[in-house]
């Protein structure tokens, strides 16, 4: 089961390529001048994201046997950001994924911005502000940073799917609403060997070589943002993602409830005492945008759950 | 100050910019313009040919996209417009869209023609050499940097990687199917073997970081690493660039001109 994340050319619109093309470059270029504040080309830094670059070639050889025939391999943004920092892992995986799309043809030249866009912006960048924003939240342990970094990993590959689903439809060249559970069903597998192989190799370099993890956390402790900050950033992204998706959502009844309509016991069921958004809708909106704003809700509150649970989490560390 | 200058690589910049205007132009290429693929299949098959590559061999490397088109598959259902054939299997009802047929057939050959203009690109200039160019058209200097380390370096972590993958298979959790002994361990304890690879790895990365960067110390390097540079620029690159805005044009009016279907 290989992960189907390097779109070839001719899939995508050249309005949605160019348009990623655009936000892949602003983006790496504020990860280029976050990386240039800190060292000359000649530095350390650079040298040791260039042999990175290598490094994940190398280790995306590592295959993960599942059963008979099938076996998963580590696509390795998060396990980058964590073990580079954020800023400099995005950049790796854009190398890797630049020298992939050359060399190997796996991925378009035209696809290169939306390609790294979703494994090297969406994927490595926000996979590790997600990471760092839970092992913070979960008290900074060594068992929360891999608990942040299993999560992050899973949702990096669920999100990479889910981008690259998105802008196959903005393209014309997917249906959303068949290829979305089909893109997310497949990938949710292939991101549980992601996420296994990425906790244990941390778990690896933490045992082996600690001072490498603290040397890496000290140096972005001056310059990266608060583990609220991540927070937001990363409900940020979640927003986007629900808000593309919610304007792609069926009218059509889901799966339990064709069934239930079918075999006819679909008024059976007893209702809920209250109900927040009925039908995903809120009172005073029509159509689409009631859909939007109860997905927006939904994600406040969420958010707002997030929150209060960070302050319970720091005030127990205090304590 | 540059330092760990390699011995300097071939101009391909005037290659770049024709493999991108080419790419575009098929990007642009409308909707079910079977004839204007074809021609510039001809041209990119043509351009194998010249160079000393089989197009045969070419266009089976091309296959590689293929898969890809998965995901315009439920177009070919799911679109209710020029209805194909219309039929029943089982309990379902099933058509065939004419128009999800074309974009999945618009889709297959334009990723199946990049492709081979893309290996096209690769097989008549190293990856040295188009990192070089990219760093001479622009590229920033750590991204470029970061590139040429990433290739000069990857045979040895691939090679390390390839050792430690023949070691794990000799001593356990070889995946079923390649040979014949049995499976080792749950899933979880096959992730962590896997994990504990790829942490190993990095060490080893790790640690050749710090002697290369050793090394550049040793030798005074304070700016860029230069790496990939080129040992002498095209001088008409220019030209050349402007004959590919040309051929991107006449693609795109290929594509205006020639029957679709």
């Amino acid at each position: 089961m290989l992960p189907l994340l390097h779109i070839p050319d001719g899939f995508l619109a050249p309005q949605v390529a160019l348009a990623l093309w655009l936000a892949t470059a602003l983006v790496l270029g504020i990860a280029l001048r976050k990386i240039g504040d800190r060292n000359s080309t000649a530095g350390p830094q650079t040298i040791l994201m260039g042999i990175s670059g290598a490094f994940i070639f190398a280790a995306q050889m590592f295959n993960f046997p599942v059963a008979a025939g099938t076996s998963g391999h580590l696509l390795g943004g998060v396990l980058a950001g964590y073990l580079l920092g954020p800023w400099a892992g995005s950049v790796v995986m854009a190398t890797v994924i630049g020298i992939q799309a050359l060399l190997f043809q796996d991925g378009g030249l035209l696809a290169l911005g939306a390609n790294t866009f979703n494994m090297g912006v969406i994927g490595t960048l926000g996979g590790t502000f997600v990471a760092r924003g839970i092992g913070a939240t979960l008290g900074g342990t060594r068992l929360a940073a891999l608990i942040g970094v299993g999560v992050a990993a899973w949702l990096s590959v669920m999100a990479a799917a889910g981008f690259t689903t998105l802008q196959l439809g903005l393209s014309g060249t997917t249906d959303i609403r068949l290829g979305l559970p089909a893109m997310l069903g497949t990938h949710a597998l292939i991101g549980i060997g992601e996420a296994l192989i990425s906790v244990a190799a941390l778990s690896f370099v933490a045992a082996s070589a600690p001072e490498i993890l603290r040397t890496h956390q000290a140096r972005d402790a001056g310059t990266s943002a608060s583990p609220a900050r991540r927070l937001v950033a990363a409900a940020g992204v979640i927003v986007t993602v629900v808000l593309c998706a919610s304007l792609f959502a069926s009218a059509s009844p889901d799966g339990l409830m064709k069934i239930a309509h079918d075999l006819g016991f679909s008024l059976k069921g007893s209702t809920a005492p209250f109900e927040l958004f009925a039908g995903y809708s809120i009172p005073g909106f029509e159509g689409p945008i009631a859909t939007v704003v109860a997905g927006l809700l939904g994600v406040l509150i969420v958010a707002a759950l997030l929150v209060g649970l960070s302050k319970i989490a720091a005030r127990r560390r205090g304590e | 100050m540059s330092l760990l200058r390699g011995p300097g690589q071939r101009d391909a910049r005037a290659a770049i910019i024709t493999t991108l205007c080419v790419a575009l132009a098929i990007a642009l290429l409308p909707a079910g313009s079977y004839l204007a693929y074809a021609v510039v299949w001809l041209g990119v098959a043509t351009a194998a040919a010249l160079s000393g590559i089989a197009p045969l061999a070419l266009a089976r490397r091309g296959a590689i996209a293929l898969p890809f088109v998965l995901a315009a598959l439920p177009l070919l259902f799911t679109r209710s417009d020029e209805i194909l054939w219309n039929g029943t299997v089982g309990s379902a009802s099933i058509s065939i869209s004419g128009a999800g047929l074309r974009i999945l057939l618009t889709a297959a050959a334009k990723a199946w023609i990049s492709v081979q203009l893309a290996i096209l690109l690769v097989r008549q200039h190293p990856i040295e050499s188009i990192v070089g160019s990219l760093r001479a058209l622009r590229l920033p200097d750590a991204l470029a940097t970061g590139a040429g380390l990433t290739v000069r370096y990857l045979d040895l972590l691939r090679g390390e990687a390839s050792r430690m993958l023949r070691a794990r298979s000799a001593r356990s959790a070889s995946p079923l199917g390649t040979t014949r002994e049995r499976i080792g361990g749950t899933i979880p304890w096959r992730a962590r073997v896997t994990g504990n690879l790829a942490g190993a790895l990095f060490l080893r990365a790790y640690a050749r970081a710090a002697r290369v960067e050793e090394a550049a110390n040793a030798r005074g390097a304070t700016g860029s690493l230069s790496l990939g540079a080129l040992r002498e620029r095209d001088p008409h690159v220019a030209a050349k660039s402007g004959l590919a805005v040309a051929l991107f044009a006449l693609i795109t009016v290929a594509g205006a001109v020639l029957p679709r279907m």
